[in-house]
C-alpha cells in the first residue's frame, strides 16, 4: 500500500486558511484594480470631454487661423476632413507611450481620437492624456498585495509553530499518558488539565475506555485466579482416590495403565494451574519486594540442590561467579528464574561439556551443550512450546523466566555457539561486556 | 463431689497407646471439602493416627478448646472463615500442638504469614499423602511429642539424631538422599509410593516431572543393594510401572 502523507491538523488548518486568503486578497486586488480602471476611465472621459469642448470652441470663434492654434490646448492633434465620417468610426482609444525628457522616463499615455465639427468644417481630433500616475497607482494595488500575503503567510506559518507546542501540550501529554498505559496497571491514570473541548473529549472518552478494559481485564483475571485456585482441591481429591486405586492390587493388575494415565494426567493439570496461576501472579506485579540482590550465594545455593540430579545423568556444573554481579528483582522471582534455568539445562543438556553458570559484573550465563535447535529459537520462549522428546513438560518454564524478566526490567537471550545453548541475563538497555 | 468432666478437659491431655506400647498420636484435619477430609482421614488413621475432623472454623475452634492434639492440619480457605485467624487463635490459647497448613492457595505472602503465626510447615494442594505423612512425623518428632528417635522396620532401623540406618545393627553407608528416601519409604510402608510422590519428596520442584525417572531408579537401585548386600531383605518393589512400594511381612 502506498503510503499516504500525513499532515499535522494545524498545518492542514493553516494551509486552507492562507489558500483562503490568498483568494481573498486576489478578489479584491481584482475589485479595487476594476475599480480604479473605471475611475481612470471616467477621469480620463472628463478630461477628454473638456478638451474637445474647449478645442471645438476655439475654433469655433477663432475660425480656421493657423496662429491661434496656440490657443488651443496642448497635446492634441487636429486634422481637417473633408467630410462627415461614419458615425461608428469615431471615438477610437490607444496606448502609448511618452519619453519625457526632463524626467528621462518613458510614461504611459492614452489618445482618444474624435470627430468633430467646428466653424463649419469636420476635424479629427486626436488628444494624448498621460496615465502613468494613474496607472501606477493602480498597479500598486497588487503590488502591495504580494508583500503583504507574503508576510502574513510567514507570520502565520511562524505563529503555528511556536504556539503548536503551546497548544498541543495537553494533547502530547495526553497522548504519553496513552502510550504509557498498560492493561492490569492499578494507579489511576492521570488526568490532563485543559479547556480544549476537544481535547478534553478526547480524555473522556479514553478514560471511560481504560474503564471498561479494566473492568474486563479484572473479570479475566478473577476467572483465571480462580480457575487455577479452585480446581487445585477436586484435583487433590481426584489424585487422592487415585491413590487409593494405586493401593487395591487387583484393581491395578486390571486397570494399571488407565489408573497410571489418569494419575499423571491429574498430575499435569494441577502443576499447569499452578504456573499459569503464577504467571498471571507474575504479571499483575504480585511480586513487587524488589531488592538488590547479591546473586553469588543465591546461585551456589540453586547449583548445589542441582548439582546431584545433573550428577545422575552424567552432567557436571561448573561455576564461575563473581561478587560484583547484584539484580534488582523480588527474591521469590529470582528463585524461579533460577530454577527453571537450571532445570532447563539439565533436562537438555548432554555430556559432551559442563553446564555452566558465570556471572560477570553484568550478566548471568547459563549454558548447557546439547544438538541444536530444530525450530527457530524465539519460539523457545513462547507458552506451551517444547522439544518433541519432553512431551510430559509443561512448556512453561522458560516462559515464566522471560515473564519475570520483563517485569524485572531485565533481558534474557538465547544463543547457540559452539555446540552450546546460551541464556543471558542482562540489565535492561546493557550490552554484553 | 467429682468435678463435671466439661470442666476438667480443656488443656488436660491423656496419653493414649496401642497394643505395642507406643503413643497414640492425635490429629485434628480442618478442612471443607469432605472427600479430602474422607480420604485424609482413612489414610492418617492408617498410618496409626486418631484422626478427627473439622469441616469448619468453628467446629474446629470447639473442638481445640475442648480437646488436645498433637497436630492440627489446617486449610486456609474455610467456608465461615480464614485458616490463619484459627492459627492465631491457637497461638493466643497458648495450644502446644504442631500445626501445618494445606492450602489450595499457592501464595508467598500466605506462606510466610502462616509460618510466621507459628505454624510449622506448609503444604499445597494437590498433595501426596505420603509426603504428608512425612512432614507429620517431622513436625511431631520436632515438637517432641514421639519420644522414640529410631524407626524400626523389621531387620532396618533408624536412628532419626544420627541420621544412620542399620541392617541388624550393620551401619549402612547411605548418601543424603538414599537416607531421605528409605525414612520415606519407611514412614510409608506397604505403600505404593508413585515415582512423582518420591521425586518431589526428594528433589522439591527442582526435578521436572517430564524428565524420565531414571534419576529415582538409579537411587532406588543402589539402595537395594546397599540393603541386600547388609544381609537385608529387598524390600523395594516396583509397582505396575507406576511407582515403588516398601512391603513388610505384612503385605508379603
Amino acid at each position: 500500500m502506498k503510503k499516504r502523507h500525513e499532515f499535522k491538523l494545524l498545518s492542514k488548518t493553516t494551509f486552507i486558511y492562507l489558500i483562503f486568503t490568498l483568494v481573498a486578497f486576489l478578489g479584491s486586488g481584482l475589485f479595487l484594480t476594476h475599480e480604479a480602471n473605471e475611475f481612470i476611465n471616467w477621469e480620463l472621459e472628463h478630461k477628454y470631454r473638456r478638451i474637445e469642448y474647449k478645442t471645438r470652441s476655439v475654433i469655433d470663434r477663432e475660425g480656421r487661423r493657423t496662429a491661434d492654434l496656440e490657443k488651443l490646448p496642448r497635446n492634441i492633434q487636429i486634422m481637417p476632413i473633408s467630410q462627415a465620417p461614419p458615425e461608428d468610426a469615431y471615438p477610437t482609444y490607444s496606448d502609448t507611450t511618452i519619453y519625457i525628457s526632463r524626467l528621462e522616463e518613458t510614461w504611459r499615455a492614452r489618445n482618444k481620437t474624435v470627430a468633430i465639427e467646428a466653424g463649419g468644417q469636420f476635424y479629427r481630433l486626436t488628444m494624448t492624456e498621460l496615465v502613468e500616475d494613474y496607472l501606477s497607482l493602480r498597479d500598486d494595488i497588487f503590488r502591495t498585495m504580494l508583500p503583504a500575503f507574503i508576510l502574513l503567510v510567514v507570520g502565520i506559518v511562524a505563529f503555528n509553530f511556536l504556539m503548536s507546542g503551546y497548544f498541543f501540550r495537553p494533547f502530547n501529554k495526553i497522548l504519553d499518558i496513552m502510550r504509557s498505559y498498560k492493561v492490569g496497571q492499578r494507579t489511576n491514570l492521570e488526568k490532563v488539565k485543559t479547556n480544549t473541548l476537544e481535547f478534553n473529549k478526547m480524555q473522556d472518552l479514553f478514560h471511560s475506555m481504560i474503564n471498561r478494559i479494566e473492568q474486563d481485564y479484572r473479570h479475566l483475571r478473577e476467572y483465571t485466579e480462580n480457575m487455577a485456585h479452585e480446581m487445585q482441591t477436586p484435583l487433590a481429591v481426584i489424585r487422592n482416590k487415585t491413590d487409593n486405586l494405586i493401593a487395591d492390587e487387583s484393581m491395578m493388575k486390571e486397570h494399571g495403565k488407565t489408573v497410571k494415565t489418569i494419575y499423571e494426567e491429574t498430575n499435569h493439570l494441577s502443576r499447569l494451574g499452578n504456573t499459569l496461576n503464577l504467571i498471571t501472579k507474575i504479571e499483575n506485579g504480585e511480586f513487587d519486594n524488589i531488592t538488590q540482590i547479591e546473586t553469588r550465594p543465591i546461585i551456589e545455593q540453586h547449583v548445589d540442590a542441582i548439582r546431584e540430579l545433573a550428577g545422575l545423568k552424567s552432567l557436571t556444573i561448573d561455576t564461575d561467579l563473581t561478587e560484583e554481579h547484584r539484580l534488582e528483582i523480588d527474591p521469590y522471582l529470582l528463585d524461579i528464574v533460577l530454577k527453571n534455568l537450571l532445570r532447563n539445562s539439565v533436562m537438555y543438556g548432554t555430556d559432551n561439556g559442563p553446564i555452566r553458570v558465570t556471572t560477570s559484573e553484568k550478566t548471568l550465563e547459563v549454558s548447557n551443550y546439547g544438538p541444536p535447535m530444530e525450530d527457530r529459537p524465539d519460539k523457545l520462549f513462547q507458552r506451551f512450546y517444547r522439544n518433541n522428546n519432553h512431551q510430559g513438560s509443561l512448556g512453561l518454564g522458560l516462559s515464566l523466566v522471560k515473564k519475570i524478566c520483563e517485569v524485572s526490567k531485565l533481558q534474557i537471550t538465547y544463543q547457540y555457539e559452539e555446540g552450546q545453548h546460551i541464556f543471558r541475563i542482562l540489565r535492561n538497555g546493557e550490552m554484553p561486556a | 463431689m467429682e468435678t463435671p468432666l466439661l470442666l476438667q478437659a480443656p488443656g488436660i491431655y491423656k496419653r493414649s497407646y496401642n497394643h505395642r506400647g507406643t503413643i497414640i498420636m492425635k490429629l485434628l484435619i480442618v478442612e471443607d471439602n469432605e472427600q479430602l477430609v474422607e480420604d485424609m482421614e482413612r489414610f492418617l488413621e492408617e498410618s496409626g493416627y486418631v484422626v478427627e475432623c473439622a469441616i469448619n472454623y468453628e467446629d474446629a475452634s470447639e473442638k481445640l478448646w475442648l480437646y488436645s492434639y498433637d497436630l492440627v492440619i489446617v486449610d486456609l480457605g474455610l467456608p465461615d472463615g480464614n485458616g490463619l485467624e484459627l492459627i492465631r487463635e491457637m497461638k493466643n490459647n497458648e495450644v502446644a500442638a504442631g500445626i501445618m497448613i494445606l492450602t489450595a492457595r499457592d501464595a508467598v505472602e500466605d506462606k510466610v504469614k502462616g509460618l510466621d503465626l507459628g505454624a510449622d510447615d506448609y503444604m499445597t494442594k494437590p498433595f501426596h499423602k505420603e509426603e504428608l505423612n512425612a512432614r507429620i512425623r517431622s513436625i511431631l518428632r520436632r515438637h517432641k511429642f514421639d519420644r522414640s528417635n529410631t524407626l524400626e522396620v523389621e531387620e532396618l532401623k533408624v536412628d532419626l539424631l544420627s541420621s544412620q540406618v542399620y541392617v541388624n545393627e550393620i551401619q549402612l553407608d547411605l548418601t543424603r538422599k538414599e537416607y531421605d528416601l528409605i525414612l520415606y519409604f519407611m514412614h510409608n510402608p506397604d505403600r505404593v509410593l508413585t515415582k512423582e510422590s518420591i521425586a518431589e519428596h526428594l528433589w522439591g520442584d527442582h526435578i521436572d516431572q517430564a524428565d524420565n525417572f531414571d534419576f529415582l531408579y538409579n537411587h532406588i537401585k543402589n539402595l537395594r543393594k546397599k540393603i541386600t548386600d547388609a544381609g537385608g531383605t529387598n524390600h523395594i518393589q516396583a509397582k505396575y510401572g507406576m511407582g515403588y512400594k516398601f512391603s513388610t511381612q505384612n503385605s508379603r
